[in-house]
């Protein structure tokens, strides 16, 4: 029974947990771009991918993985503000911001896939893994990246809500999301924020592109799969809810990686949208309320 | 459903409302569109040409299931993103049948009954929700079934189903088979405007206007006297059995069925036909089909790359031109018709 905890059932929760800490990167920048802006980017997956491609593309340039971490989501914040600015404002005040939104991303998506595979090529590249080796941790053997990957994710995820929950910034984000043209009238820049915003959620993205990279390889339908995963995660969690997104993003990826020792593997995506379905079913407004309700 | 005096004396009046005047164009549009299709089988006929008939069947098939995402879309305001659910359960169901030694008609039967039941059952899960959500639900719903059907070896799992045979079709005084090019092109250009004809009409009932009313302020649908959530669900089967009935024929045109047509890329691809031809027009679905499947055969011929194209495209359409092309010429027409009364 020890044996089994701590050979088969550890290293799988920490495996998951690994792989949920970049799934609730994904997510969050998911939730937080819905939260405020209303708008479902259908495109994020696709910026997760430009992240990792980015990092292949430095890296082999000889820039160090230290570097990459501040580097790749500092590259990605212009381009989410031109995005945002040059995109997605032009249909944001059509009658039904909802579908057209989702659809000018959807377009986005194709597109920078599309870019992505004309660039660097069909094929599955993997960087090397930054850091080697492993430690043991009451006798279970964990590898050295990936104990750093579940820090510095939960590091960054604190930050985020940190910054969103104690500051003034996060109060100005938080007042656009409830009532954006009181925040206006109050002084609040109300575009640059919902700029703003859409451009460090496509950061987060592309910060989790740069830590998968070295793990699940770098390829141009990357984000694809990725996405729903992540899509998953936010409606579970509550669309624009930063709590939810960490709980379900980590419950969902555990539930992900211990089923997948009793039942085969390729059960564990109908498991998930089965789940989605049911939460959309039965409690559409997820787990946990919305940025700037709570 | 109450009967509405309003909307019963609007559609019986002699000279037509806005939106007959615009069904009107829609059917002037459409049967310049069969005109088209003639022109071009009678000119494939003499070409001896197999390749691009089979290619304008399959993008007539296509334009079926684009047909029931714009009854959704277009008139009922609902964005589904797993609508490839019903097009690939017509494909299978047809797959199964044709393979077991069912001929043509009673397949066709059994695709509607299944697909009359799993929508009625989809539509009851899915119409809880709206709005952001409806699509969301849609898309998760499909991916399930996507995933299951992609597990499953009865259903050839991964590889899906290969070796349908060739169908006779006999309708009475004319008879054809889904191996003759021209033949199987006629008759699913019959099939479709049938399919067409049939949902335009529902559409331009009183029933059909609840549909729009849903989609332009769905608060006030009850209180004129009609429950929103039949009328979506009617709206929800139709939609899902027009995408079952076209997707009954693709195994017959291609011989085999493979889980990628229950994919999230086949409800994409039907949405952004959709909107490229017109969300809202019904036949703009079919020249969406058309447009893009020449496009994609064309770009494709010098650039594996045409994806971008598409996409370009596609976002070019949300921006600039949201009532899509046909919406664009259509409007055009409706001048021209109320001119000539």
């Amino acid at each position: 029974m020890l044996d089994y905890l701590q050979f088969v059932l550890a290293p799988q929760m920490v495996t998951g947990l690994s792989f949920g800490v970049a799934v609730v990167l994904v997510a969050l920048g998911l939730t937080i771009i819905f939260g405020l802006l209303d708008v479902i980017n259908m495109s994020h997956g696709e910026f997760y991918a430009v992240g990792a491609y980015l990092a292949l593309s430095l890296g082999g340039l000889g820039v160090s993985f230290w570097l990459l971490l501040v580097l790749v989501p500092a590259l990605m914040i212009p381009i989410g503000f031109a995005v945002e600015r040059g995109l997605i404002q032009r249909v944001f005040n059509s009658p039904d911001r909802h579908v057209s939104t989702l659809l000018l991303t959807f377009g986005l998506g194709i597109v920078l896939e599309d870019l992505l595979s004309l660039t660097y090529g069909p094929n599955t590249q993997r960087p090397p893994t930054p850091i080697r080796g492993a430690v043991e941790i009451f006798g279970i053997m964990l590898p050295n990246y990936r104990v750093f990957l579940i820090v510095f994710g939960l590091l960054i995820v604190a930050a985020v809500a940190l910054v969103v929950y104690r500051t003034r910034l996060g109060a100005m984000v938080r007042a656009a999301a409830y009532d954006r043209n009181m925040a206006g009238s109050l002084g609040v820049p109300v575009k640059t924020v919902f700029a703003g915003a859409f451009a460090f959620g496509i950061a987060l993205a592309g910060l989790a592109g740069v830590l998968l990279a070295p793990i699940y390889s770098v390829f141009p339908t990357m984000g694809r799969d990725f996405i729903l995963l992540a899509f998953t995660v936010v409606i579970v969690g509550g669309m624009g809810s930063i709590i939810g997104a960490v709980v379900a993003g980590l419950g969902l990826t555990q539930l992900q990686a211990i089923s997948s020792l009793y039942i085969s593997p390729v059960w564990s995506d109908p498991i998930v949208f089965g789940i989605l379905v049911l939460v959309l079913m039965l409690r559409p407004q997820g787990l946990f309320g919305r940025l700037g309700r709570a | 459903m109450h009967e509405a005096l309003p909307l019963a004396a609007a559609t019986s009046a002699p000279r037509r409302d806005r939106l007959g005047l615009a069904m009107l164009a829609s059917h002037v549009l459409a049967a310049l569109l069969v005109i088209a299709c003639l022109v071009f089988a009678f000119i494939a006929r003499r070409a001896d040409d197999v390749f691009y008939l089979r290619l304008a069947t399959e993008a007539l098939i296509f334009a079926g299931l684009a047909l029931s995402v714009d009854i959704l879309l277009g008139y009922t305001g609902l964005l589904s993103l797993g609508q490839a659910l019903y097009f690939g359960l017509g494909a299978y169901t047809s797959a199964l049948a044709l393979r077991s030694g069912i001929s043509f008609a009673p397949t066709m039967a059994i695709v509607l009954a299944v697909s009359l039941a799993v929508s009625l059952a989809g539509g009851v899960i899915v119409n809880r929700v709206r709005g952001v959500y409806f699509a969301l639900i849609t898309f998760g719903m499909a991916q399930v079934i996507a995933k299951v059907v992609y597990n499953t070896r009865e259903l050839g799992a991964s590889d899906g189903l290969i070796g349908v045979p060739i169908v006779p079709i006999h309708l009475g005084l004319v008879s054809t088979s889904s191996a003759s090019p021209v033949g199987f092109f006629l008759f699913t250009l019959a099939f479709m405007m049938l399919i067409y004809l049939i949902v335009a009409y529902f559409l331009d009932t009183p029933f059909g206007r609840i549909l729009i009313a849903l989609k332009a302020n769905e608060r006030r649908v009850p209180f004129l006297g009609y429950r929103p959530f039949t009328a979506r669900l009617v709206a929800y089967v139709l939609a899902g059995v027009t995408a079952a009935l076209a997707g009954a024929l693709y195994p017959m045109l291609r011989g085999f069925v493979s889980p990628e047509l229950l994919s999230f890329t086949t409800s994409g691809n039907a949405v952004i036909t959709v909107i490229t031809g017109g969300a809202g027009t019904l036949v703009g679905a079919i020249y969406g089909s058309l447009l893009l499947t020449a496009l994609r055969s064309f770009v494709g011929s010098w650039t594996t790359h045409h994806l971008m194209v598409i996409g370009v495209l596609f976002m070019a359409v949300v921006v600039l031109f949201p009532k899509g092309l046909v919406g664009f010429v259509r409007i055009t027409l409706e001048h021209l018709l109320e001119g000539r009364r």
